[in-house]
């Protein structure tokens, strides 16, 4: 098992550091490479591409059923420091703000989310002071 | 231009001879199913799809939770011939693909590895195979203590077929994957809640797929104009009538946070209070039970 976590670390890390060099956006690296860096005990679910498309974008997002009682973990992964100002926010299904990466002006690499309430939640990714804005994610869940 | 270049394909293939490899014929199965939908952006059902929680998590829930492990709730494998047509082989693949992720975490290796190769060969047939990396998966079957890698290598399979058949305008496939998979997962839970009727947490577990199934509706009646996919959408809907009698009720209360080591630590504050009978689980067990065999048989 340690192989192949090793495998998988190293070939995400490889890939992800040289995904922006030449100035094309490759989400699915740093997505893939966020995987490994999910906490021991969580078990992965989705990893989500981030691609602001080269400033274009302002926000990127996804949706999922978050279910009570259960504790999930959404981590980033981006080029450089503070990840890159990639900031991930979450919403309930009525739009109020559950949770966010970004606290009291520092960027925060994850976030780690106790559910107490079912129902559809918003994963929104937004940059703020970001070089690349490019970058991936990676959802996970324990019990 | 979606029809001509269904045309053109045609003739191509035409001009290549009778003689269709077996992945040829899925294919051009595949698309005579996706003559009929979907009406509307593939973008918006891409987007619900996504939506839809692993089955693993009830198997986790079950597991942590103290239930046994029971083979005799799941489908059999050696049901893998009857399912001859796309849309059986693309709704048993989500089946199959629940009952491995169960067996995973009750660590049967011995009967996944039975499911490996039912779902190696339903994703074969609905030419998706090369997305299964059955060789990798099952060496890793063979010792318990792959357990965390086993998990992640096979849902990280099941994402890439369903990103590859939504690329490629397959997504019909992947909703009825989803939906076998679902259905399985609440076929397991109603069954272990039979025993366990006084069980709140897992009544409470029953009646928050309410969410999940009107997620399913809305998916499946962008596909109404194929008579498999209204077909079930018919038997969805009879089951959805069920959970209309479950109220959940929301409250929105503020979050708190912290950061421990380096990880930003929710503290929810929002609660779901979900309203459900012994009744109520008992009508939702029945119309699953059906449902599901329906699908399996």
């Amino acid at each position: 098992m340690k192989k192949v976590l090793f495998i998988l670390v190293f070939v995400s890390a490889i890939s992800a550091a040289t995904t922006v060099l030449n100035g094309q956006c490759n989400p699915d690296n740093f997505a893939n490479a966020c995987i490994p860096k999910l906490a021991s005990g969580f078990n992965f679910l989705k990893s989500y591409k981030v691609d602001g498309e080269g400033g274009s974008k302002d926000k990127v997002e996804y949706s999922y059923v978050f279910t009570k009682g259960t504790q999930y973990m959404i981590n980033l992964c981006a080029n450089g420091a503070n990840t890159d100002g990639l900031i991930v926010t979450l919403f309930d299904s009525g739009r109020n703000k559950v949770a966010t990466s970004k606290i009291n002006g520092q960027f925060i690499s994850a976030i780690a989310y106790p559910c107490n309430a079912t129902g559809i939640y918003y994963i929104q990714y937004t940059f703020d002071g970001s070089a690349g804005n490019c970058g991936g994610s990676a959802l996970g869940f324990k019990r | 231009m979606k029809l001509v270049t269904i045309g053109f394909l045609a003739l191509f293939l035409a001009a290549c001879g009778s003689s269709k490899k077996p992945d040829e014929k899925a294919f051009l199965e595949s698309l005579d199913s996706a003559k009929s939908g979907p009406t509307i952006d593939e973008e918006v059902i891409s987007s619900i799809l996504q939506q839809i929680p692993s089955p693993l998590e009830i198997s986790v829930l079950l597991k942590e939770s103290g239930t046994k492990y029971n083979s005799t709730i799941l489908n059999t494998s050696d049901n893998l011939s009857k399912y001859n047509s796309n849309y059986k082989k693309a709704l048993n693949l989500g089946v199959y693909g629940t009952d491995l992720g169960y067996t995973n975490i009750y660590e049967q290796n011995q009967d996944g590895i039975k499911y490996l190769t039912s779902i190696k060969s339903l994703a074969d047939g609905l030419n998706i195979g090369q997305f299964f990396d059955i060789e990798t998966i099952g060496r890793l079957a063979t010792n318990s203590k792959n357990l965390d890698s086993l998990l992640l290598i096979t849902t990280q399979n099941f994402n890439s077929i369903n990103h590859y058949l939504q690329t490629q305008s397959r997504a019909n496939l992947s909703v009825l994957l989803l939906i076998g998979g679902w259905v399985e997962a609440m076929q397991i839970t109603c069954q272990v809640a039979a025993k366990d009727i006084k069980n709140k947490d897992l009544q409470e577990k029953i009646g928050e797929q309410k969410i999940i199934l009107e997620q399913i509706v809305l998916l499946l009646s962008f596909y109404k104009d194929d008579t498999n996919m209204a077909s079930l959408l018919k038997d969805m809907e009879d089951l959805k009538g069920a959970f209309d009698k479950i109220n959940i009720t929301y409250t929105y209360k503020e979050s708190t946070m912290e950061i421990v080591d380096g990880v930003a630590v929710i503290k929810d504050n929002s609660t779901t209070t979900i309203n459900i009978t012994e009744q109520d689980v008992a009508n939702i067990r029945n119309l699953t039970n059906s449902l599901r065999n329906k699908i399996i048989s």
